[in-house]
């Protein structure tokens, strides 16, 4: 069953607080964050959250098309080393 | 000098009785492997040419030159093929091969060495450098981007990092 529209997405209230200092301190940190649960909200987007997989905080940079995910998407809980082979990175 | 090769599959075992193989491809897209050809084994004594004859379970099967007889394709199982890096097609800017990255060493915009990059991940937002280091307890993730690394240099192996302030922990 999904959540109840009227309810609102949510999200953990010190990953609010949290950004919010950060957005308004201008400066380049990685907010590190452990609530997995919380929802990707548009006044997130480009920001750099460190979220916790159970090991350590992976960085997640938040885009507009993240918005309405939820942040332990963004990081897996098991790594999976593949072969390199022709795979590409981009830098954005 | 040896050419550079790089692993693009890997051979899974045989199928049906005409010397077929069961193909295991690790690129991006799978069926590019049979674009890298000559594939070479491990040692690079042995060459291969390759074509792809359709998809099964896990991978494809495929037609290795002088591999005639299911026995000749039974013993191949396990063999890892290889591909010359310069097979691979140039990139536009910006854009870099796993296999090119994974080895720089990494520098902070002081130029002090923060470690090497030891895998390329990426986990749906953006692509990660993993870097591994000698000074570092346990290994750091990385953004690819041109704020956190403003500066990939292939030809003298390294890469300039900034990373944001609370990624890499103070020693």
């Amino acid at each position: 069953m999904s959540r109840s529209v009227w309810k609102g997405p949510f999200v953990d209230s010190y990953v609010l607080k949290k950004a919010e200092k950060t957005r308004e301190s201008g400066r380049n940190e990685v907010i590190k964050i452990w609530s997995r649960r919380s929802t990707i909200l548009p006044q997130f987007v480009g920001l750099t959250f460190g979220v916790y997989n159970g090991q350590k905080h992976i960085p997640v940079n938040v885009s507009e098309d993240m918005i309405g995910q939820k942040f332990g998407e963004y990081a897996p809980t098991r790594t999976y080393y593949g072969h390199a082979a022709d795979k590409k990175a981009k830098r954005k | 000098m040896t050419e550079e090769r790089i692993c693009v599959g890997a051979i899974s075992g045989s199928f049906g009785v005409r010397g077929e193989v069961r193909l295991k491809s690790f690129c991006a897209d799978p069926e590019a492997i049979g674009d890298y050809a000559p594939l070479y084994s491990e040692d690079g004594t042995k060459t291969y040419t390759l074509q792809i004859t359709r998809a099964v379970k896990g991978g494809f099967a495929a037609k290795l030159s002088g591999l005639t007889t299911k026995e000749e394709a039974d013993a191949m199982k396990g063999t890892r093929l290889f591909a010359n890096r310069d097979a691979l097609p140039d990139l536009p800017d910006d854009e870099f091969y796993h296999t090119d990255l994974i080895g720089l060493e990494v520098l902070d915009t002081g130029g002090k060495s923060l470690g090497h990059v030891r895998a390329v991940h990426n986990h749906g937002a953006s692509d990660l450098l993993e870097i591994h280091g000698p000074n570092l307890k346990a290994t750091v993730l990385l953004p690819f981007t041109n704020d956190a690394v403003p500066t990939v240099d292939l030809t003298a192996g390294r890469i300039i990092a900034d990373p944001p302030e609370g990624l890499i922990p103070d020693e």
